[in-house]
């Protein structure tokens, strides 16, 4: 049977017991997990028991049973080796120093998580084999709102629901700027990991400012203004003096972030959302090359999705509704769908903001331009109740959803689910090549081209979703090859990722040469000499 | 085509019992069990992605079972998320609560 055995107790500590009275023997971890290079035994289960008495024994796991919800991901693991080793939640800042402080102690890696939802990306499992997650969830304050500057501190377990929920019963006018899967994610997690959103707050590490970090040793550094006496321009002045240090906190391992700061937007008078539609595959070169200039001029102000329609079907229906084929499903046979369901081959979301008067200048520049190359625009009045608009009309205005998610069911039940994410100039030049190359490897290894693109200032995020069904040990193997083909095959051409998940970190740095690589290790070793913090993120030892 | 509930409105119209009543400089309070389904679990069931659990007597143990383990699409709930004592009170709603008319299958 495919389902889960029944934890009865429904608590952290859960086998805690039982996993003692054996020892914390490998059989007893998560299924599969390999203990961390030149960690025993011994040191691991010395060091979850440190642990327990700075958290409680609740708030640490250490055996299969309890470790289960941290072990569950939709990306491809065919041996088992991203498995953690086991799990603590401190509450405070405090408990995170004691914790590095015992990490250091027993040089037992621990891989630090803010909601832990990173899925596609490896959720809570870890690069490097035989970590124990630092998961940061239950310290979910929200520090400070301050409705002149609109600006937020906020602790790393805050979600996106709890930020809205505050404004709302608070009857704050300010809106939130969220990734497809705002209710169970949040800003911290989703901006260290340069996540993305649909508003015009969408890049959003642009809009982070101020981190406090605990360092691996245990120092508390604020960035920023954040340690100067007056430290009241912490959520309002980026930079502070000296090297810009922020930078360093993301897409890495370098330190424990505890609280951030970021920027919220003004709810706009008027909030109006489009869709662009074009008919054929080909299209996409001069949609890109209409939407560049108004993005930099800030006309198109939001990060546009142009979504294709194989991905869009994939989100509200199942793979055997379109094709009964095995093989790569056709552009033919998506046409047919999406054509009856009131889609085109490419779906622009584009959405205004403003007074009036403002939007209407806008709108009436965007219509002349996509005008231009035969794209229908399309307003919420013309679309009425097609799901897909509004899903992506609640998008563009930070509105939580999770229904994206259906993406997991394309194929079979499985639930697998990789995002493989290459970054180009936002150029027409640079889009039917990408596409060409996806569609011959998803192909040889038996999967669907179900992608978009995202547009951001100046660049183009190709965002493929390798969909396949984890419930199949071969899929999921083919599903790991095909994904490292993508990475190698646009790598050779210049197409690198923006992130990319556990599973494929080294793979993906090895692309940014050398030199990066150096520079990087030599970061790691002055600021966590024992590497002890989550060793193999960003392809980082 | 299927009738598609605007789920943005929910926020609006919300009952106190959809409050998390949260402070500047606190942790969140326990949830209701209706919160806590409405802020997590409404999302996908009953909304295109997950089948509908309300008003089918689904077993208590069975509930926080799936909710601990996840299953297929469905990602697995951590304690820090959801902390036992809500599941506990989740888990003992659904299973007793009626079906709802504005949920959808799939
Ligand atoms: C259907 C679907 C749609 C999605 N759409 C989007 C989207 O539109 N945009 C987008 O960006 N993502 C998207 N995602 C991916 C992902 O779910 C989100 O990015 C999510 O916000 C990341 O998880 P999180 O916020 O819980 O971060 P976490 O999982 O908490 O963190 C992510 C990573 O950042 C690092 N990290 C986290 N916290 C800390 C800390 N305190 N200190 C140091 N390092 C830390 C760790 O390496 C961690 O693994 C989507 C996923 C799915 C399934
Ligand atoms: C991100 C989407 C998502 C969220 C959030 C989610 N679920 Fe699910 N759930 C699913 C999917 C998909 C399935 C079907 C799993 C399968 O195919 O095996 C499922 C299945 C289930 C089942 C089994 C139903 C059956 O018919 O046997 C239960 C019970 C359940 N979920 C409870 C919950 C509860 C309680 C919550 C909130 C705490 C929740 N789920 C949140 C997606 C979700």
């Amino acid at each position: 049977m495919s389902g889960p055995t029944i934890d009865r107790r429904g608590l952290l500590g859960a086998g805690v017991a039982a996993a003692a009275a054996v020892g914390i023997a490998g059989q007893a971890m998560g299924q599969g997990a390999v203990i961390a290079p030149g960690v025993s035994k011994a040191d691991l289960a010395a060091a979850l028991k440190a642990m327990r008495a700075v958290v409680g024994d609740a708030w640490v796991a250490g055996d299969a049973e309890s470790l289960r919800p941290w072990s569950k991901s939709y990306t491809p693991d065919p041996t088992g080796r991203h498995a953690p080793v086991g799990a603590v939640a401190p509450e405070n800042v405090e408990q995170v120093q004691a914790i590095l402080k015992i990490a250091n102690q027993y040089r037992q890696p621990v891989w630090p998580v803010s909601t832990g939802k990173n899925m596609g990306y490896g959720s809570t499992t870890t690069a490097a084999p035989g970590q124990i997650i630092l998961d940061l969830k239950r310290m979910n304050r929200i520090l400070s709102v301050d409705t002149e500057l609109c600006t937020a501190l906020v602790e790393p377990g805050v979600t996106y629901q709890q930020m809205r929920d505050y404004l709302d019963e608070h009857n704050i006018p300010l809106w939130i700027d969220v990734p497809t899967v705002g209710p169970i994610v949040g800003p911290v997690g989703n901006t260290l990991d340069r996540g993305v959103g649909y508003t015009p707050y969408g890049e959003h590490f642009m809009v982070q400012c101020g981190m406090e970090v605990v360092m691996a040793n245990g120092d508390i550094l604020k960035t920023g203004m954040g340690s100067t006496k007056n430290p009241s321009a912490w959520q309002a002045f980026k930079w502070g003096y000296g090297p810009y240090l922020d930078g360093i906190f993301t897409q890495s391992n370098f330190g424990v972030v505890t609280k951030m700061g970021l920027w919220l937007m003004p709810a706009p008078p008027v909030y109006k959302p489009l869709v662009v539609r074009h008919k054929k595959m080909e299209d996409v070169a001069r949609i890109s090359d209409a939407m560049r200039p108004l993005r930099i001029a800030g006309i198109v102000p939001n990060v546009v999705l142009m979504m294709g329609a194989a991905y869009q079907l994939a989100m509200f229906h199942r793979r055997g509704e379109v094709t009964t084929k095995a093989a790569q499903v056709s552009d033919e046979e998506i046409a047919t769908f999406a054509a009856q369901h009131d889609l085109g081959m490419w779906n622009t979301y584009i959405a205004l903001y403003g007074t009036p008067a403002q939007v209407a200048e806008s709108e009436r520049i965007i219509r002349g331009a996509f005008a231009a190359i035969d794209g229908d625009v399309m307003t919420q009045e013309q679309m009425k109740d097609n799901p897909w608009f509004h899903h992506h009309a609640t998008l563009m205005r930070g509105g939580l959803s999770l229904e994206e998610v259906g993406l997991a069911r394309w194929k079979g039940a499985g639930g697998g689910l990789a995002w493989f994410a290459p970054v180009a100039p936002a150029k027409g030049s640079e889009t039917q090549g990408q596409i060409d190359l996806a569609k011959q490897i998803l192909a040889r290894h038996g999967f669907d081209y179900t992608a978009a693109f995202a547009v951001g200032m100046r660049e183009l995020h190709h965002i493929i979703a390798l969909l396949y069904d984890k419930s199949d040990p071969a899929e999921e193997k083919r599903a790991d090859d095909c994904y490292r083909e993508l990475v190698t095959g646009f790598g050779d051409r210049g197409w690198c990722s923006y992130r990319t998940g556990v599973h494929a970190m080294d793979l993906v740095a090895a692309q940014y040469g050398e030199t990066n690589r150096a520079v990087n290790a030599a970061i790691k070793q002055a600021l966590d000499p024992n590497h002890i913090l989550a060793p193999g993120k960003s392809g980082i030892a | 085509m299927r009738r598609w509930a605007l789920l943005p409105l929910m926020l609006v119209a919300a009952p106190a019992s959809a409050q998390t009543g949260q402070a500047l400089g606190q942790t969140l309070a326990q949830r209701s069990p209706a919160k806590t389904y409405a802020s997590i679990c409404a999302y996908c069931h009953g909304h295109n992605v997950g089948p509908i659990i309300l008003g089918r007597k689904l077993p208590v143990e069975y509930i926080q079972a799936m909710v601990r383990a996840g299953r297929n699409g469905m990602p697995a709930m951590r304690p820090t998320e959801i902390s036992p004592a809500e599941l506990d009170a989740l888990a003992t709603w659904i299973s007793k609560a009626p079906k709802d008319i504005k949920e959808h299958g799939q």
